[in-house]
């Protein structure tokens, strides 16, 4: 469990790096890309997903096992439903108006900014409702629905 | 090149996708960054009695922002916070920070990722769910950013 977290750190650490060092921290330069000003942060998306999305398939089909839990490298997907949608609609609009996303919200406080304490504090408060939505329904059930449909409300694939 | 300055495009790119692909060739995982929130925000209320990787991950991620600013020597960062501190006062600012936070943790809880979890790792396997909710919250972004932008 050590070597899981000593990973995850080293991992986090290069993203948050990486993520100053193109200003992804910074809400200007975010609101430039969204109003469609600045190619940068398309050009820069763009090529990480494809240099991920060649590399995974490359991996896969040479069946290389992960380093820490010994399994061949492999991932599940999920359909799209409605939450996927309406989820992002409701993300997109926070992430315009703060010009920030998750990931640059945790940089920043790592580089100080003191903006990043509110936002931090919205962003917990918005997980703490979503969790206490999706239990809700699993509460109300009928006891005879809900032995016919147990297990969790989100499907195991979350990537978040 | 100093660090002040951003790497070509592609480069950065590249070195992100990097960490994509070393999430899963060290860990067998998906990078995210909302989940490793929610990993604190469940260990906090009791949800969970131990820290996810991604908990850890959003740890490094935060020392990541403040490595770089001590390498850097200056934080990446203009005065101010964009927009808002343009145009509102300080107190408006960190009261819409709240509220923006609350649609942004909530909005990705729910869609299953943030840009890090859907945008990149989701993307990167081919997700349709993540192609679906990465489309969606780009479009919304775009959109509300030219509203915004038409009123301020």
């Amino acid at each position: 469990m050590t070597r899981v977290r000593i990973a995850s750190v080293l991992l986090g650490a290069g993203f948050g790096f990486l993520l100053s060092w193109g200003q992804f921290i910074d809400p200007d330069r975010i609101r430039d890309m969204l109003l469609l000003r600045d190619p940068y942060m398309w050009e820069m998306f763009a090529t990480a997903v494809a240099v991920a999305f060649v590399a995974l398939r490359l991996l896969k089909r040479a069946r290389v096992r992960s380093l820490l839990t010994g399994e061949p490298v492999a991932w599940s997907t999920a359909q799209p439903e409605r939450r996927h949608v309406v989820g992002a609609a409701i993300f997109g609009v926070g992430w315009a108006v703060s010009d920030v996303c998750p990931g640059p919200v945790a940089a920043q406080v790592g580089q100080g900014i003191a903006w990043s304490v509110p936002l931090l504090a919205g962003v917990g408060l918005g997980i703490l409702l979503s969790l206490r939505r999706e239990e809700a329904p699993a509460k109300t059930q009928p006891a005879s629905r809900a032995a016919r449909a147990p297990g969790p409300v989100m499907p195991a694939s979350n990537p978040d | 090149m100093t660090l002040l300055h951003r790497p070509d495009p592609f480069v950065l790119g590249l070195l992100l996708g990097v960490v994509v692909i070393a999430a899963f060739v060290v860990l067998n995982e998906r990078v995210g960054v909302v989940g490793g929130f929610a990993d604190f925000v469940e260990r906090v209320t009791g949800r969970r009695s131990a820290l996810g990787w991604k908990a850890w991950f959003v740890v490094g991620v935060v020392g990541g922002g403040l490595l770089f600013r001590l390498l850097a020597g200056a934080p990446t960062f203009r005065h101010g916070f964009g927009w808002l501190t343009r145009n509102l006062d300080g107190g408006l600012v960190a009261v819409v920070l709240v509220v923006a936070g609350v649609a942004i943790g909530y909005g990705a809880k729910t869609a299953g990722g943030c840009t890090s979890g859907n945008g990149l790792g989701g993307c990167a396997t081919g997700s349709r769910a993540s192609l679906t909710a990465t489309g969606t919250f780009m479009a919304t972004a775009i959109a509300v950013s030219f509203a915004i932008k038409a009123f301020t």
